[in-house]
């Protein structure tokens, strides 16, 4: 531990900014560092800083989540890739086209370097975050002795059936923006750059945030009609974030690859829910299963939304919140103090051709700094117990390590590769 | 059959090609690399967060050299030379505070813009009056067409011989026979297939599939004949659309002897090869009754890398890191390609899985990717 942790400080005020400036303005504009005497334009979220943008970003609107594997051996090849996709990602983050204000256009007998969709649309708080999965680190590139231990594929888990061209990657990119026009562009135009390098392994479109990460968002519903994300971590919650979240950060457990350093890991899960099944069920049944009232999104050991659980209140002799309860059981409280922070979104991809019922659920989308300690003994539990678990099916799934930020004149991959 | 909506060649005109640029482009040479001699216009474009402008902002066709100075502007750390159609000629970038970097170009009478990105106002005009210098035609481009025209005839005179074997069997109703011949005499076409494209409706009558035609009864051609070998084992009916595919590879022929190519033909039909492999061969949609679309694959794969590689002396000029990285995707596909081939031939489509499938199909859009930059480098090399 001889490197000197980034300052809190001077990484979280720009979210703390937000908290108080996105009152009212329904969408707020989020920096993680934002540069002194240069205000960050409306709708915009700065790429560089020290830590990746689309983490503690307020949530946007819509997801385009992209796995995708490396197809040549050559590590500067890949290193070359990252470089483009940083430049091409803050640039596309500014509202501007890939390639500059004249990408759109060029010469004739040239295809312009930008796909043009989303020309003279706003940036929408587009953020583009990248991931690199286990398997990113087993030799191919040099990258062995560089694989955090934390970096491990997830092992089997209970309430899981996956679809094998739903699983894994080398990397990942989501990208969230406002405008779901805004983040396919973005993962396009960047899969696009990567062509013979990179190829997409599986994708995602999610069409509502299902999490709120910031003190000035609302608690959005999830397909299960259920307010989602109530007792999430917020970017405004530091400390937890340092403890939780960051590698490295104050609290947490040391980080074992100093490239990691201020950087977070993403689990993401899509989640199918059997919403035929769920729709049938009665509101008694749904709430108890959840643990909180559908409308006001009380915990049913309260009144009102952001009442604490109590979950050793009884009515009538009995828990108020059940005992498999998927609040009892996600509590952080029966985890041994585990937090996350989820950054989900509602997903369909049209029908279940087997059935005719519909495919669509949740993509779970969790950030923290200990996976293999956070996510998957919480998912253990909920998995064995849940009562919510009669109603999910995991589809698919990946691990992945986010390195932090990238500073001004840097770019995704320098800590990694140097 | 193409499909693409492509600009088709340019048939008419004989060669005009110019003198290469010295470095057009994003990879515009410096000074010292531009030989260029003495350029008779010297500009100094100065970056300042406000935009930037050249001094002076006018200067006489013919070479000029430009020198980007940022003398202290934060947001802004590149200049851009474009032309009236928006095509970078030749820039400087990443030059924080104190930095210059230099370029150096071959300018044609016309208006340009000097652009530098995020600056408050980030165009200012640029003028370059009176005529280009007379040009001479350029030795490089002028021995890759005249190299494409040649292999173009070696390939076509190949189709007539092929195509005549092949039909003598038909008409013989020799099934089997036809059916060893198939394939050897599409390969060819295949090889050229975006000349015969060129050449109105003589593509659709040798090479259209029955999803093309509007009227099946009219349907000519390979495939027609193919589904008859493959689907009714059959030449019953054949003999007359067998003579009148001879006739039309004949007319092919003809025309061939003729035309000429542009070098953007060159790069377009390079490019064009990628996207018929994409689309139809590599979804087994192109031999639907025979099955052998890997073999379509290989040809319209060898035809691009010809047209490619008698490029490949200009567009070194230009760009050797796109050349380099082209040759190297041009390997990777023949390397793809490499475990489907059987003796002379390849396997069958329907031999494929869907990953193999799924990995030809990779390599062909990384190799067609930046194939598709090759034609604006060569126009705008031809046009300098």
């Amino acid at each position: 531990m001889s490197t000197v942790r980034p300052s809190r400080r001077g990484v979280l005020t720009g979210a703390a900014v937000v908290g108080a400036a996105g009152i009212g303005a329904g969408v707020s504009a989020v920096a993680s560092r934002p540069a002194a005497g240069s205000p960050t334009p409306a709708r915009t979220v700065a790429f560089h800083g020290d830590r990746q943008a689309g983490i503690t970003t307020p949530a946007q609107d819509s997801l385009v989540f992209a796995a995708l594997d490396v197809t040549t051996t050559r590590a500067g090849d890949l290193a070359d890739v990252l470089r483009r996709w940083s430049a091409a990602a803050a640039t596309m983050a500014t509202g501007v086209p890939v390639g500059g204000p004249g990408g759109l256009g060029g010469a004739l007998d040239e295809p312009p370097q930008d796909t043009g969709e989303a020309h003279e649309l706003p940036a929408a708080n587009l953020t583009v975050t990248l991931g690199y999965g286990p398997s990113l680190f087993d030799g191919r590139f040099g990258l062995a002795d560089r694989r955090p231990a934390a970096l491990e594929e997830l092992p089997a888990l209970p309430g899981e059936q996956l679809d094998p061209t739903k699983v894994g990657g080398d990397l990942c990119l989501q990208a969230c923006a406002d405008d779901p026009q805004v983040a396919f562009h973005a993962v396009r135009n960047l899969v696009r750059i990567g062509r013979g390098t990179v190829r997409v392994r599986w994708m995602q479109l999610g069409f509502g945030r299902t999490s709120t990460t910031s003190t000035s968002q609302s608690t959005p519903r999830n397909l299960m009609g259920f307010k989602d994300g109530t007792a999430n971590l917020r970017a405004e919650d530091t400390a937890d974030l340092d403890r939780h979240v960051w590698v490295g950060g104050e609290g947490a457990p040391a980080a074992d690859q100093d490239w990691m350093r201020g950087g977070t890991y993403l689990v993401a899960r899509r989640i199918r829910m059997l919403i035929e099944s769920w729709d049938r069920a009665s509101l008694g049944e749904q709430e108890r299963v959840i643990g909180r009232a559908k409308e006001s999104g009380a915990p049913l050991s309260g009144t009102k939304e952001f009442d604490t659980l109590d979950l050793t209140k009884t009515v009538h002799g009995k828990p108020a919140i059940d005992v498999a309860a998927h609040v009892r059981l996600a509590a952080p409280e029966t985890n041994g103090g585990v937090k996350m922070l989820r950054r989900g979104y509602s997903y369909t991809d049209g029908l279940d051709l087997a059935t005719g019922q519909l495919d669509a659920g949740l993509f779970f989308i969790v950030f923290g700094n200990d996976p293999h300690q956070q996510f998957v003994p919480v998912q253990r539990r909920l998995g064995a117990h849940d009562a919510l678990t009669e109603y999910l099916k995991h589809t698919g799934s990946g691990i992945f390590a986010c390195p932090p930020g990238v500073r001004q004149g840097g770019a995704w991959g320098e800590g990694l590769f140097s | 059959m193409i499909r693409s909506s492509r600009p088709l060649l340019a048939l008419a005109a004989a060669p005009l090609l110019l003198l290469v640029a010295c470095g057009g482009g994003s990879g515009a040479a410096d000074e010292s690399a531009s030989g260029g001699g003495a350029a008779n216009g010297a500009v100094k474009i100065t970056l300042t967060d406000d935009g930037c402008t050249a001094e002076p902002n006018s200067v006489p066709a013919g070479p000029a050299s430009f020198e980007v100075v940022n003398s202290g502007a934060s947001a802004v750390t590149e200049a851009e030379l474009v032309n009236a159609g928006g095509r970078i000629l030749g820039e400087r970038e990443n030059l924080t505070p104190g930095l210059t970097g230099k370029f150096s170009l071959k300018l044609d009478a016309g208006e340009y813009t000097v652009q530098c990105p995020n600056a408050t106002t980030d165009t200012s005009k640029f003028t370059v009056t009176g005529a280009a210098p007379s040009s001479t035609e350029d030795p490089l481009f002028a021995s890759a067409t005249t190299g494409y025209q040649d292999y173009v005839k070696q390939q076509v005179a190949d189709l007539v011989t092929a195509t005549g074997a092949f039909a003598a069997a038909v008409e013989s109703g020799d099934v089997a026979k036809a059916k060893e011949l198939y394939g050897p005499a599409r390969a060819p076409y295949e090889r050229i297939e975006p000349v015969a494209e060129s050449f109105g409706d003589l593509d659709p009558k040798i090479d259209a599939r029955i999803a093309d035609v509007a009227d099946p009864a009219s349907w000519t051609g390979f495939h027609r004949i193919e589904q008859s070998l493959w689907e009714k084992g059959s030449t019953e009916g054949m003999a007359p659309v067998a003579q009148q595919l001879v006739a039309d590879v004949g007319q092919l022929n003809t025309l061939v002897q003729t035309t000429t190519y542009q070098p953007a033909d060159l790069a377009n039909g390079a490019s064009g090869l990628l996207d018929e492999v994409a689309k139809s061969k590599v979804t087994g949609e192109e031999e639907a009754y025979s099955h052998l679309d890997l073999l379509d694959f290989a040809a319209n794969v060898e035809g691009s890398r010809k047209a490619f590689d008698l490029l490949t002396p200009a567009l070194q000029v230009t760009d050797a890191g796109l050349v380099t990285t082209i040759q190297g995707r041009f390997d990777d596909v023949a390397t793809a390609l490499k475990p489907y081939q059987r003796g002379s031939g390849y396997a069958l489509y329907t031999e494929l899985t869907p990953d193999q499938v799924k990995d030809l199909a990779t390599a062909v859009d990384a190799l067609a990717e930046p194939l598709s930059q090759v034609s604006g480098k060569v126009v705008g090399a031809a046009n300098q």
